[in-house]
């Protein structure tokens, strides 16, 4: 990481103002637009305790708009990597020849400002499987246009757990670089090529860290740490190996019930990255074939041909919620597919709370105790063991 | 857990006392109301007597549970028969699943419980007060806040929740001054928010379709895409399946993650369905629905 260095408010907007004369767009954590009724003042959202969504994510126009102090968006900053739908390629037929438009995979270069830890540290653990067995041409695409800073993070609430699942509300996986508030403005540091580059670039806008800046910094990023350790304290080694061989305990059927299958859950989430393609016809003999968001709650995800369902209930669809974030990506990428953002948790209306469930989890595996129990289904019944 | 005086008007320890006993007779196998957690009030599956006193009723509990009744949620079918604590309003969605015969009236034990409102914060610590600010604006003019079709009726009548700040009806009215150009740029801007998660869909006590049209690919109906032409296509299509269907419990628009306000739309229609055909969704299972009987004298003046 460099020595850090200052960046006044005023810098800031000199920063943004000169990164979009030049082009590049800006993007970071904003009110929330919308529509609104004339005549009427817009009834937005009710409040809800520990509801969000006064935030969003987006292409500013200006530094006015960047919003970076607390408050989480509603969204996460995946959209910006993998959007809610995006053209592969489109097609035309003419005759017997067919003509196939690529999408480009590269993209303009792009800065993301102020984003949360959690949301950034969930594009490096995504980036394990957009690189796994295939290469993901759009995802690393869009990676190598953006350079992002998060900003260390004050802690939202009791539903943030980014410690149980290996993340820090500073962190700066993922990131080039971290601002941490100070008065008057920020500490900026960088953490990679990219990041120290970018400072380089725009060095005219920095300047040396103001007396006690760098205390104050440090205190900011250590209260936090304080604030979230409690909030949800597991193991999540020993989590991961009970889910690993429990697949069919009963426990998990009092996990699941009163899910919807709605997947605002995975909607919401920053490492959720499910996608379903589909071809789009848009007149004779052309169309566009896209991908869109899809999620593992919902029937529709897992139903064959055949009219079978693997995942035939809902208790089994949270269980794969659960088993892929927790067992499956560990145990194959050595990342927890989770960065504790707790965005399911303010976002399920239900009441599911994935908090709540990892501490059971952790507390069932402590009372049944480590070895697989006998409805593991690697093990194979007794009646027809040889 | 304490039961407060607000708990003993909503007649909480009445519905312990019940359900505790619905489970040790054997009657039911699970009891399906509210209980208090980490995230306020949420729905809870008691199957034994300890669950059972678990159960709470307040301004929180605005949950309609009569979504679990969906005869296609194999998890909630394979508990066996259920005991459902339901609010007046959340009748009307029994009713119509009974009247779309989706619902075997056997299967279920129905413990209604007197209704003085409910807030809109689910997710409150405690029960919250309710006023002109926090009261569930659906609350407003309703008609069944004593709950019909039930095998058992809880809790001392309550007096009538206050008139919310802003009602459906004066947004529908703000929506209804609007040009048609205006109008369709307003829906077209909530629209373009939706992420398609289906989840109003998921919610929805009436969204009981074996297979959505949403969901089938040949031929595809509604694009998947979150573009706007099938966004728009998709929130047109839930809406108008839903006319002279839903019960206007506002479960779509609280569970909507992108903040699209669905319930005004739902009014819309409810309000166009009352000045067509002269139909209120009831809660009464033999009352017809517009879409599901035809007379003579039927507006038709729109079929050229």
């Amino acid at each position: 990481m460099t020595e850090p260095l200052f960046l006044s408010h005023e810098a800031l907007a000199d920063l943004v103002a000169g990164l979009i004369a030049a082009g590049t767009a800006v993007i970071g954590p904003a009110p929330a637009g919308g529509p609104v009724i004339p005549g009427l003042e817009e009834r937005q959202r009710p409040t809800v305790t520990g509801m969000y969504g006064t935030l969003e994510y987006r292409e500013v126009r200006s530094a006015d708009d960047l919003a970076l102090g607390p408050g989480m968006p509603r969204l996460s900053l995946k959209q910006f990597f993998l959007p809610q739908n995006e053209a592969l390629f489109a097609w035309k037929r003419r005759g017997a020849e067919t003509e196939i438009h690529e999408t480009p995979t590269t993209f303009n270069p792009r800065v993301v400002l102020g984003a949360k830890p959690c949301d950034v540290a969930a594009l490096e653990i995504v980036d394990a499987v957009m690189n796994w067995e295939y290469h993901d041409e759009l995802w690393n695409g869009r990676r190598a246009a953006t350079t992002i800073f998060a900003l260390a993070c004050g802690v939202e609430d009791d539903h943030c757990f980014c410690p149980s699942v290996g993340v820090a509300p500073d962190t700066t996986k993922g990131a080039d670089g971290l601002f941490t508030p100070v008065s008057g403005g920020f500490l900026v540091e960088a953490t990679t090529d990219k990041g120290r580059v970018f400072l380089e670039s725009y060095g005219a806008h920095f300047s040396a860290p103001p007396a006690g800046g760098t205390d104050e910094a440090r205190a900011y990023r250590e209260a936090a740490h304080g604030r979230v350790g409690a909030n949800v304290q597991i193991d999540a080694v020993r989590v991961k190996d009970w889910i690993e061989h429990h697949f069919e305990d009963p426990f998990w059927a009092t996990l699941g019930v009163r899910c919807n299958g709605c997947g605002a859950c995975t909607m919401v989430c920053p490492t959720c990255h499910c996608f379903d393609i589909v071809d789009e016809e848009e007149g004779v003999g052309c169309g566009t074939r896209r991908r869109c968001w899809d999620t593992c709650q919902a029937g529709k995800f897992t139903l064959h041909a055949s009219n079978h369902n693997p995942r035939a209930d809902q208790i089994a669809r949270y269980r794969q919620r659960i088993n892929h974030k927790f067992a499956v990506y560990p145990v194959k990428f050595d990342e927890v597919l989770c960065t504790g953002c707790g965005r399911c948790v303010r976002t399920c209306q239900m009441g599911q709370n994935i908090g709540e469930i990892l501490v059971a989890i952790d507390q069932y595996a402590q009372q049944t105790g480590e070895a697989p129990d006998t409805t593991d289904v690697a093990a194979p019944p007794a009646e027809v063991a040889p | 857990m304490r039961c407060s005086d607000e708990g003993r008007r909503g007649g909480v320890k009445e519905l312990r006392d019940l359900a505790r006993q619905l489970l040790a007779d054997g009657t039911v196998d699970v009891v399906v109301g509210w209980e208090d957690s980490s995230r306020g009030a949420r729905p809870i599956f008691a199957g034994t007597p300890e669950e059972a006193d678990k159960l709470i009723f307040d301004t929180r509990c605005l949950h309609n549970l009569a979504t679990y009744l969906n005869p296609r949620r194999k998890q909630v079918t394979d508990l066996g028969k259920l005991a459902l604590v339901i609010k007046g309003c959340d009748a009307k969605a029994v009713a119509g699943l009974l009247r779309e015969m989706q619902l075997d009236r056997e299967r279920v034990v129905l413990i209604g419980v007197r209704c003085g409102g409910v807030c809109e914060d689910s997710m409150a610590p405690e029960p919250v007060a309710l006023t002109p600010e926090t009261v569930a604006p659906r609350c407003h003019g309703c008609d069944n806040r004593e709950p019909h079709l039930v095998d058992h009726l809880l809790g001392e009548p309550r007096p009538e929740p206050p008139v919310p700040l802003l009602t459906l009806d004066e947004r529908v009215a703000a929506l209804d001054a609007l040009t048609p150009a205006q109008l369709w740029e307003y829906w077209t801007a909530q629209f373009e928010k939706c992420v398609r998660c289906y989840a109003c869909r998921q919610v929805c006590p009436m969204c009981v379709c074996e297979r959505c049209v949403a969901d089938k690919s040949r031929p595809q109906w509604i694009e998947t895409a979150s573009h706007p032409r099938g966004n728009f296509s998709w929130n047109v299509t839930r809406a108008l399946h839903l006319a002279g269907r839903c019960v206007g419990c506002g479960e779509c628009e609280r569970f909507c993650p992108a903040g699209i306000p669905l319930a005004v739309l739902n009014r819309k229609l409810q309000r166009v369905v009352k000045e067509r055909y002269d139909y209120r969704v009831a809660d009464d299972p033999e009352v017809k629905t517009p879409i599901g009987d035809y007379r003579l004298d039927d507006q038709q003046e729109f079929i050229k």
